[in-house]
Formats: C-alpha cells, sequence, structure tokens
C-alpha cells in the first residue's frame, strides 16, 4: 500500500515537472520541426537500433517486456527482431508481414494493404520510424521538453481511431526517436524505448523472409 | 338472307336493339374488371415454364428471406472517403431504428463483440456437429496438459509481438470454438467475396432485411415510400460534400415496376388513342366514325380484359400493354371497313347500301387477317411464357372481337347522311402512285427491289452483328432508381456479381447434413481444377442428428472437472486476466452440461438472436423452411455464356443429390437457347402457316410468291434496321418476329384480294391502299406508342413490332403491288377506258 501510494506521488510530481518544463509549439513550429525532421532523414531513409518495450495488455495482469533490434527502410520495410525466452523475428517488405518463432518452428503470414486492422496496427509502429507526411494520418501537436521534443500525435481516419487512440514521440536534441507511447482504445499502452540509433545503410535481404524449411505457417486472417 | 345484309339490316333498322346488347356487354365486362381484377407483378412470370433454372428463381425470390433484403450504398466524393468512413456507423445506427427495419448488416459480424459473442454462442451444436476426425482432434485440445501448453504459446506470441493471440483469445479462449467453426469460416469470409467498401473507399453498403408483412406490390410501394422519406432525411449529420444515398432489391424493384404499370398503362393507351385518332382523322377528317371506333376499340378491349381475367384469374404486367397493341391492329378493320363504306356512298349507295357493301366486300378479308393475326398471337402459347400466353389470348380474343365490332357496332355511329369530301388529297395521292406504278410497275421494283435486297444482305451477313442481350440489365424497368443503385454498387465493386445458386431440398436434418457434405467435397475438387472461383455451402450449419450423437458420447469421456482446474491454474501461471478467460469457462461448463445423459442440444437457431447480423449468412442459405437450402459457386467471371453455363451444369450436381441450378444470370443464360429457338422455330412454323394460308386463299402461284417473297423481304429489312440502329433483341422482343408476319401478311392479303377481283383498278385497289396505308400507319403508332412504357420488355417489344410493321408495309406498297402489276398485266388492260366499253358492252 505504501510503495503504491509512493509510486502515484512520484508519477504526480514527475508529471508536474514535465509540465512545467514542456513549452507548447505553435503549429508553424510543429511544422518547421517535421521540415527538420524530413530534411535530416532524407539523407539516410534507413535507421537501425536496439529497442525495450512493455506493452500493459488487458489481457495480461503484468505488462510484458520484450527487448531487441528493430531495422527500418522508408517507406513502410521494417524488421523487428526479439531476443530472450520467447525469441521472435517481424519482417515485413510493405505487402507481406511474418512473424516468426523460431522456439515453436512456426510462422505466421499475413497480407497488407487490404484495409485490415493489421494495416492500422503497422502503420502506428512504423509512425515514429517513418514520420514522412505523418501529418497527413495525424493530427499533430508538440512541445519542447529540456533540450528534446515531444510529438503527440492523434490518427485522423476513422479505421487508425479504431487501433490508436493517441501516439506520443519523444525526441532528443539530434531528432533522434527515444520513446514512443502508444495508446490503444481499449487501454492497452505500449512504450518502447529506442537506443543506439544508426542510419548506416541496411542490406535489402534484411527485409526479405523465407520461412526456413519445416516451418509450420499459418495465416491467421486467411487468405 | 346473305349474312352482309342481316348485319346492314341489323345495325341501320334494329338500332335500339344493338345498343342493349352493347350496354350489357359493356355491364358485364366491368363488373368482371371491378370484381376480378387482380394484377401480377412479379417479372418472374414472364419467364417460360418448364425450365429448372427458372423454377429455381421463383423458388429463391419465394421461398428465401433474401426476398425481403434492401441494400443501401452511401456513395462519397474520393475527397470525403474518410468523413464517409466517420459517417457510416452513424447512418447505421439511424437504419436500425427506422420501423421497417428488422436487421442491418454494416460490416463483418466478427468484427463486433456482439457478432463475436453470437458466434460464441452457437459452438456448442456446430462443434458437436464436426466430423469424427476433426472432433477428436479438438476434443484433445481440453486435455490439462494441452491447456496449459497452449495458454504458454500464446504468452510468448504476445511477448514476440504477434497480434493473433489477441484475436484469437478475444473470439475463442478455449480453442475449441475456431475448429468447430472451420467449416463455417470461409462461409463467414463476407467481407472478402461480397466487399461492403469499394476499393477506392468512396462507397459503403449496408444491407437491411426488412419487416414488410407481404412481398406483394403494394407492401413494396408503401415499404418503399417509408424508405424514401428516410433516405430524404438520412444526410443529417453528414457533413462533407454531395453524398448520394441508393437503395435497391426486390421491393424498390416491385415497387417501381407496379408504380410504372400504372404510368405505362396511361402513357401506351393515350399514346395510342392520340396517333391512332390522329392518323385516322387525317385519313377521313371525320369525327363521329372516329368515335365509332374509339367505342367498339374501348368495348374490345372491356371484354378481352374480362376474359383473360375470367381464363386467367390474374394479369400479368406484360398485359398492359395490350390495348395499345389490340388499338393499333383494331383500328385496320375499321380504317378498311369506313374507307370501303365511303367509297360506296361516294358511289351513291344509301346507308344501308353502303354498309352491306362494305360488309360484303371486305368480310372476308376482315376475317382472315383477323385470323392470321390472332394465330400469330396464339403462337405466343408455344412461349411457355406465362405473362406472354396471356398476352397472346387476350389479343387473340380481342381481334376478334374487333374484327365483329368493327362490322356491327362502329355502324352506329356512322351518320345516315354525310356529305363527300371536298378534296381527298391522300386518296388522290394514292391513286396517282397505284396508276404510275400499276402503268410501269418495272420502274417501281427497279427501284424497291435492290433496296429490299441490299437490306437483306445486311440482314444476313455476319456484320453488323445483331446485338442479342441476354443481361439482367435487359430486363430492367427505363429510369430506374433501383436498377441504377445496382449498377453503381457494382460498377464500384467490380470483384461483386453474381453468383449461381444451387438449390438442396431434403427430407429429414440427416439427409440435408449428407447432400451438403458430398455437395461441399465435390466443389472443393471442381475449386481446385480452377473451373469455379469459390463457393460456399450451409455444410457446417446443417446439423447431424446422427454425428450429435456420436460426438455427444465421446464428451462424456472428458473429464471437465480437471479441464477447468488445468484452465484456471493455466491463467494465473501466464498471467492472464481471468476475464479474458470468462466465456471459455462458460463455454467448458456447457459442455459438460450437454455431455449429460438426458440434455437437449438446443438449435443454433434458437441460440441466434434475431437482431443478430449472422442472419444474413444463415438467411442466404436457408428458406423458412430450414430443409429447404442453397449454395452459391462463384464463378472466375460472370456468367455470360453457354460454355460457362454448361461447364456449370456438367460439373456441379453431384450423383444423388437433387440440386437445381440457378441464379439471375445464370437463368437469363440458360434461356438464351429457348430464345433462339423462338425466333427461328416458331417464326419458321408462322411463316409455314402463313404460307399455307395464302396458297389456299389465292389459289395463283404468282400472287403467293409475291407475297411470300414480300414477307421475307420485310422481315429481312426489320432484322437489317435492327442491325444498323443497334436496336437489341431480348430474351422476350424476338416474339416481335411472328407478329409482325402475322400483322404484315394481312395488308398484302388486303391488297391482293381486292388485285385479283379489281373490275376498275383506280377505284378498286387505289380504294384499299389507301385504308391499308392507314391501317399500316396506325399499328406502328400503337406499338410505337409502346416504345413510351417504362417496362422494358413491352418498349422492345413495341419497337421492334413498328419496325418491322414499317417494312411489312412498305415492302407492300413498293413491292406487292408492283410486282403484282407486272405478274397480272391484263388487269390495268381491263382499267382503260377502251376495255371499260367493252366489258359495258358484254355486259
Amino acid at each position: 500500500m505504501s510503495k503504491k501510494l509512493h509510486a502515484t506521488t512520484f508519477a504526480i510530481l514527475f508529471g508536474l515537472l514535465a509540465a512545467i518544463q514542456a513549452e507548447p509549439l505553435s503549429p508553424p513550429d510543429v511544422k518547421a520541426l517535421l521540415g527538420r525532421i524530413k530534411e535530416k532523414r532524407a539523407g539516410a531513409p534507413q535507421i537501425h537500433a536496439d529497442f525495450q518495450e512493455e506493452k500493459a495488455i488487458k489481457m495480461m495482469n503484468k505488462p510484458v517486456v520484450s527487448a531487441g533490434k528493430v531495422w527500418f527502410q522508408a517507406p513502410n520495410k521494417f524488421r523487428r527482431e526479439v531476443k530472450g525466452n520467447s525469441p521472435s523475428v517481424t519482417v515485413s517488405d510493405g505487402q507481406q508481414l511474418w512473424i516468426y518463432y523460431p522456439k515453436f518452428q512456426s510462422a505466421e503470414h499475413y497480407t497488407l494493404g487490404k484495409r485490415s486492422p493489421l494495416d492500422a496496427g503497422i502503420a502506428a509502429i512504423t509512425a515514429s520510424l517513418n514520420l514522412e507526411g505523418v501529418e497527413q494520418t495525424y493530427n499533430i501537436t508538440g512541445a519542447r521538453e529540456g533540450n528534446g521534443y515531444v510529438l503527440q500525435l492523434a490518427p485522423r481516419s476513422p479505421s487508425m481511431k479504431k487501433m490508436l487512440q493517441q501516439f506520443e514521440i519523444r525526441l532528443n536534441e539530434a531528432l533522434q526517436v527515444e520513446r514512443t507511447e502508444m495508446l490503444q482504445p481499449n487501454g492497452d499502452r505500449i512504450v518502447t524505448i529506442y537506443s543506439n540509433e544508426s542510419r548506416a545503410p541496411i542490406d535489402p535481404a534484411t527485409f526479405a523472409f523465407t520461412p526456413p524449411a519445416g516451418t509450420n505457417v499459418t495465416t491467421p486472417l486467411g487468405r | 338472307m346473305p349474312l352482309h345484309t342481316t348485319v346492314s339490316r341489323l345495325v341501320t333498322q334494329r338500332r335500339g336493339l344493338v345498343w342493349l346488347g352493347v350496354a350489357f356487354i359493356a355491364a358485364a365486362s366491368i363488373f368482371v374488371l371491378v370484381t376480378r381484377m387482380h394484377l401480377d407483378t412479379e417479372v418472374l412470370n414472364l419467364l417460360p415454364r418448364g425450365f429448372s433454372s427458372v423454377e429455381g428463381l421463383k423458388v429463391y425470390n419465394r421461398d428465401f428471406a433474401q426476398v425481403r433484403e434492401l441494400t443501401f450504398a452511401l456513395v462519397s466524393k474520393p475527397g470525403d472517403v474518410d468523413k464517409l468512413e466517420e459517417f457510416a456507423p452513424q447512418f447505421a445506427e439511424s437504419l436500425r431504428q427506422q420501423p421497417w427495419c428488422a436487421r442491418v448488416l454494416a460490416g463483418s459480424p466478427i468484427e463486433t463483440p456482439e457478432g463475436i459473442h453470437d458466434l460464441q454462442a452457437m459452438a456448442v451444436p456446430l462443434l458437436l456437429n464436426l466430423d469424427p476426425a476433426a472432433f477428436d482432434e479438438t476434443l484433445a485440445l481440453l486435455h490439462p496438459d494441452r491447456i496449459a501448453e497452449r495458454l504458454r504459446r500464446l504468452h510468448e506470441e504476445i511477448e514476440g509481438g504477434s497480434p493473433r493471440p489477441q484475436f484469437e483469445l478475444t473470439l475463442d479462449p478455449l480453442g475449441v470454438i475456431a475448429p468447430a467453426l472451420k467449416p463455417f469460416a470461409s462461409n463467414a469470409a463476407i467481407e472478402e467475396d461480397q466487399p461492403l467498401t469499394s476499393p477506392d473507399r468512396t462507397m459503403r453498403v449496408f444491407l437491411t432485411v426488412t419487416n414488410q408483412p407481404t412481398i406483394g406490390a403494394f407492401d413494396c410501394q408503401k415499404l418503399m415510400k417509408e424508405v424514401n422519406a428516410f433516405r430524404a432525411k438520412a444526410h443529417e449529420g453528414w457533413d462533407g460534400g454531395p453524398l448520394e444515398i441508393l437503395v435497391t432489391g426486390r421491393s424498390a424493384y416491385v415497387a417501381e415496376i407496379s408504380v410504372s404499370m400504372r404510368h405505362d398503362i396511361i402513357i401506351t393507351i393515350l399514346g395510342s388513342i392520340v396517333l391512332v385518332g390522329g392518323v385516322f382523322y387525317v385519313g377521313f377528317r371525320r369525327w363521329l366514325p372516329l368515335l365509332g371506333m374509339g367505342f367498339s376499340l374501348l368495348l374490345c378491349c372491356l371484354v378481352a380484359l374480362a376474359a383473360g381475367l375470367l381464363i386467367f384469374g390474374e394479369l400479368n404486367m406484360v398485359t398492359v400493354g395490350f390495348c395499345a397493341i389490340l388499338i393499333g391492329l383494331g383500328v385496320d378493320f375499321a380504317i378498311l371497313i369506313f374507307g370501303r363504306y365511303q367509297q360506296a356512298r361516294d358511289d351513291g349507295c344509301d346507308h344501308t347500301a353502303a354498309v352491306d357493301e362494305a360488309v360484303k366486300n371486305l368480310g372476308r378479308a376482315v376475317f382472315f387477317g383477323a385470323l392470321t393475326t390472332a394465330v400469330g398471337f396464339l403462337a405466343l402459347l408455344l412461349s411457355n411464357s406465362g405473362g406472354f400466353t396471356q398476352l397472346g389470348v387476350l389479343i387473340a380474343i380481342g381481334i376478334f372481337l374487333a374484327g365483329l365490332f368493327m362490322m356491327s357496332v362502329f355502324f352506329l355511329f356512322l351518320p345516315r347522311d354525310t356529305p363527300p369530301l371536298r378534296s381527298d388529297w391522300i386518296f388522290t395521292l394514292v391513286k396517282n402512285y397505284v396508276r404510275w406504278t400499276v402503268k410501269r410497275p418495272s420502274t417501281m421494283l427497279w427501284i424497291a427491289t435492290p433496296i429490299l435486297l441490299l437490306l437483306a444482305l445486311i440482314a444476313v451477313l455476319p456484320k453488323p452483328r445483331l446485338i442479342f442481350d441476354a443481361s439482367t440489365q435487359s430486363m430492367e424497368p427505363k429510369s430506374s432508381d433501383a436498377g441504377y443503385a445496382l449498377h453503381t454498387i457494382m460498377d464500384k465493386m467490380p470483384s461483386r456479381w453474381e453468383p449461381a445458386i444451387a438449390i438442396v431440398r431434403s427430407e429429414n436434418q440427416q439427409q440435408l447434413h449428407d447432400y451438403w457434405q458430398k455437395v461441399a467435397a465435390h466443389w472443393a475438387q471442381v475449386q481446385e481444377s480452377g473451373q469455379i472461383k469459390s463457393f460456399s455451402t450451409p455444410a457446417a450449419l446443417a446439423l447431424s442428428p446422427e454425428r450429435l450423437s456420436s460426438n455427444r458420447d465421446k464428451l462424456r469421456t472428458i473429464d471437465f472437472a480437471a479441464s477447468r482446474q488445468a484452465l484456471e491454474g493455466a491463467i494465473a501461471q501466464e498471467g492472464f486476466s481471468p476475464e479474458t478467460f470468462a466465456s471459455g469457462l462458460t463455454l467448458l461448463d456447457e459442455l459438460a452440461r450437454v455431455a449429460k445423459p438426458g440434455t437437449v442440444v438446443p438449435d443454433w437457431r434458437t441460440l441466434l438472436p434475431k437482431s443478430s447480423s449472422w442472419w444474413f449468412l444463415v438467411d442466404r442459405y436457408f428458406a423458412h423452411d430450414p430443409l429447404l437450402s442453397t449454395g452459391f459457386v462463384t464463378t472466375n467471371e460472370p456468367i455470360t455464356s453457354q460454355q460457362q453455363k454448361e461447364m456449370l451444369q456438367r460439373e456441379l450436381p453431384v450423383a444423388g443429390v437433387p440440386m437445381t441450378l440457378s441464379g439471375w444470370s445464370f437463368t437469363l443464360t440458360d434461356l438464351v437457347p429457348w430464345s433462339h429457338r423462338q425466333l427461328i422455330l416458331i417464326s419458321t412454323m408462322m411463316a409455314i402457316f402463313d404460307a399455307t394460308l395464302l396458297a389456299f386463299l389465292y389459289r395463283d402461284w404468282r400472287l403467293w410468291l409475291i407475297q411470300i417473297a414480300t414477307l421475307a423481304l420485310a422481315v429481312a429489312a426489320m432484322i437489317a434496321s435492327m442491325k444498323l440502329l443497334h436496336i437489341p433483341l431480348n430474351l422476350l422482343n424476338v416474339l416481335a418476329f411472328r407478329l409482325v408476319l402475322a400483322i404484315g401478311v394481312d395488308y398484302g392479303i388486303y391488297v391482293l384480294l381486292v388485285w385479283q377481283k379489281a373490275k376498275q383498278l383506280e377505284h378498286d385497289v387505289a380504294g384499299v391502299v389507301k385504308p391499308v396505308i392507314l391501317a399500316g400507319l396506325t399499328a406502328i403508332a400503337g406499338f410505337g406508342s409502346l416504345g413510351l412504357a417504362n417496362n422494358p420488355t413491352l418498349a422492345g417489344l413495341g419497337i421492334a413490332c413498328a419496325i418491322g410493321i414499317f417494312w411489312s408495309l412498305a415492302a407492300t406498297i413498293f413491292f406487292t403491288l408492283p410486282a403484282a402489276a407486272a405478274a397480272e398485266p391484263k388487269l390495268w388492260r381491263e382499267e382503260t377506258p377502251q376495255t371499260a366499253l367493252k366489258q359495258t358492252d358484254h355486259v
């Protein structure tokens, strides 16, 4: 009880402190910031980073924590490798999405672009890595916090709204993504922290996936 | 006393008696019309009997709930697609609140919490209906070890970032619903097979089931009035650009068709009266005969309609064209008879003698004219179509009555003293033409024959093609809102075309199950071979009492207490929230309950709420009688060709399963050979009948040959005109050919019979050619007025007939007459003053 009270008090104080320090950006400033990000990323449209993720989802009592590496190539290719006890590899070339579980020798195969809930989910996941044209999909507000920035993204389209209520991106002084927080309409919350960002070229084979022999492939959303 | 004398005395000296008879007939007919009038608006009754596809379509329309289905579509501009997506749920909710709306489908039911809950509710009977191997495999999932293993794996997949566990646990926490629904899953893919959103997102489709009490025309009209009132205010809350709210479905079509019947009746009758009356007045410039003709024709229509009601019990919508056709045909007799009567009066005869002369001279021609026309229309009996059979019988009755009334009732309106016409420019023109063409028949033949032969050549050449339209569109009313809505939906969703349907009737549940198991297995092979795109059947929903019994026995071997304990333990172990598995625990309890002996397994129909969107899927497969069911086969492309239809007829049936293949596209394609048969075989039979009759009538091979050539050239010219004007033939207006043969032959009969017996060429032949021209023009006007009808069948038939009659008339005047003059030139010599003098001398 006492521990819980302390945690709540700390969170409120932290929030207040952050609020005092936050300096809201005007729409032109947000636009200018997005312009700077775009300019910075134009030369290197790929990113490679480590991540740590914490999912607080309704169907689990405790948050699910995972860590791994992520690769992204604009506009829509990505790869995500989760390490630890439950390893997985998620690969998308923009049209197909594979999730491979080496431990079970099984893979899930999804076809993107059918306006399924999955598309909106993928778009949300890659939004932080690909801020190109993000203002067309989201209503964006921003604030300067310390040396960095915080962008609040609210989805515009109803299909996105079904998947995502709010999306917060924290950028450091070098305009690198440090932290994202995704709030879903059902109350699920996913916080991802990125580190060791690199913009070195990525081998195209990174975004290709062929299930190893003997893999049990399923298509959970049908054709 | 000869018949013509009896008639002439009756109508001139016993007028009161004739009027009394007329009043009695009219009153009796009106009584029948008022007390027995019943209109059949079912478009399917126009299609021929004896085709299983047609019968199947009737069963599908009558016995399946889709007959009460209305499809709404919202269409926005491309810039408003996001607004449309946001507005769609609001519109769906407005639909649900309408008093006439029983159910709404606005998206795949599996995407809504209610849809998932409904599916979970009917899982037990579907699970027990699985085949033994699948059931054993599913039952194994309830083993404590398997439960623990499954939850561990789901946990790891969540950690791995997979979205699958979330979908799976929402629908199927226990893991046994998915296997139970697996056979059903392919059917449930509504969004894939029949998408509710267009690919460009500018259109959203909503399916509704209405609660209209009957599917009759008046209830459809009442419903559509309410629906249209809803459409008018349904834009509320929409803040984008222009938004179209479209609606289609059987009720929408029936309401439009039944309302347009009224329009068709009024417009075709008014059109006929104005055009026919106009031609008559221009020809004779007399009001009283025009009135008499109108009255006689009205009497014909009344009596024939009353007779039709007494014979058939109801009148099909196509018979609304009957009055216009009868006016167009019956007026021929009036014109011919009045023409001859007027000529006799001009020759100095008194009223009685002129009536006698007209009946005497034209009685035979009118009789044979009525006979050929009546036989032509009675040939519609061979069409096997209820609507066209009625039309044929009504016109056959009407045309005989027209012949009868024009030689009796019509004379009641003719004044005893009629001043002669000061100048008759039409007669003068006709006389000049007759004189010229009889003197120089070869000149006219050199002009007319090449033109007619050229048209005949065009008719027989493969190009340009005669368009044959067997599409569903050819049966739709013109300017139809329901049709526009349907075509907009089809255009925006090219993948959404009508499947073929297979109707299966069984005697009991077990048989229904066995039938569909066989069919599903066979169709899977056909799909595998690439001959069809996809299929869906009610196999998963057709419960097998035998399987339910044997699977329940197996269910009793499960230790449900252990399974429950294992599930609760695994939930805690893996850190899942208990709420996620609440429905799984309920299902486990339900399985334990039905495993007990003596417990009744509920029918899934009773488990599905009435408002559930899943009923849209269920109603596609099952009629009101659950033993009557249907499966759907989507072809690789829309069904338009005989090859596709034959492939389906060859590949889809399964030995031992009584199956009726149908669907609109399938049926119309199935009817194409019938329609060709109507065109070729029955028209040929009609031509043979005409040829025999003419041979008997003329007993002169030259005149017979001339008339046969005239008919052939007229029909060829009709085909050529339709080719050149791009007027399509459809399944029903092919009947026009036989009608043209029946009507066209009359003109030749009138001209050639007079030609054979003419003493004074100028007097006799010109005296009949003028009425023939006027009669032809009135028939063209009568049939042409059908072109104003909204009913495409009627309009198509009218236009095709008008073209055919035009060419029959033209061929008679410009080919038959000069050809007869060329074949028997002596007739001209008889007319010269010298010959006339000689004749007088001889007399």
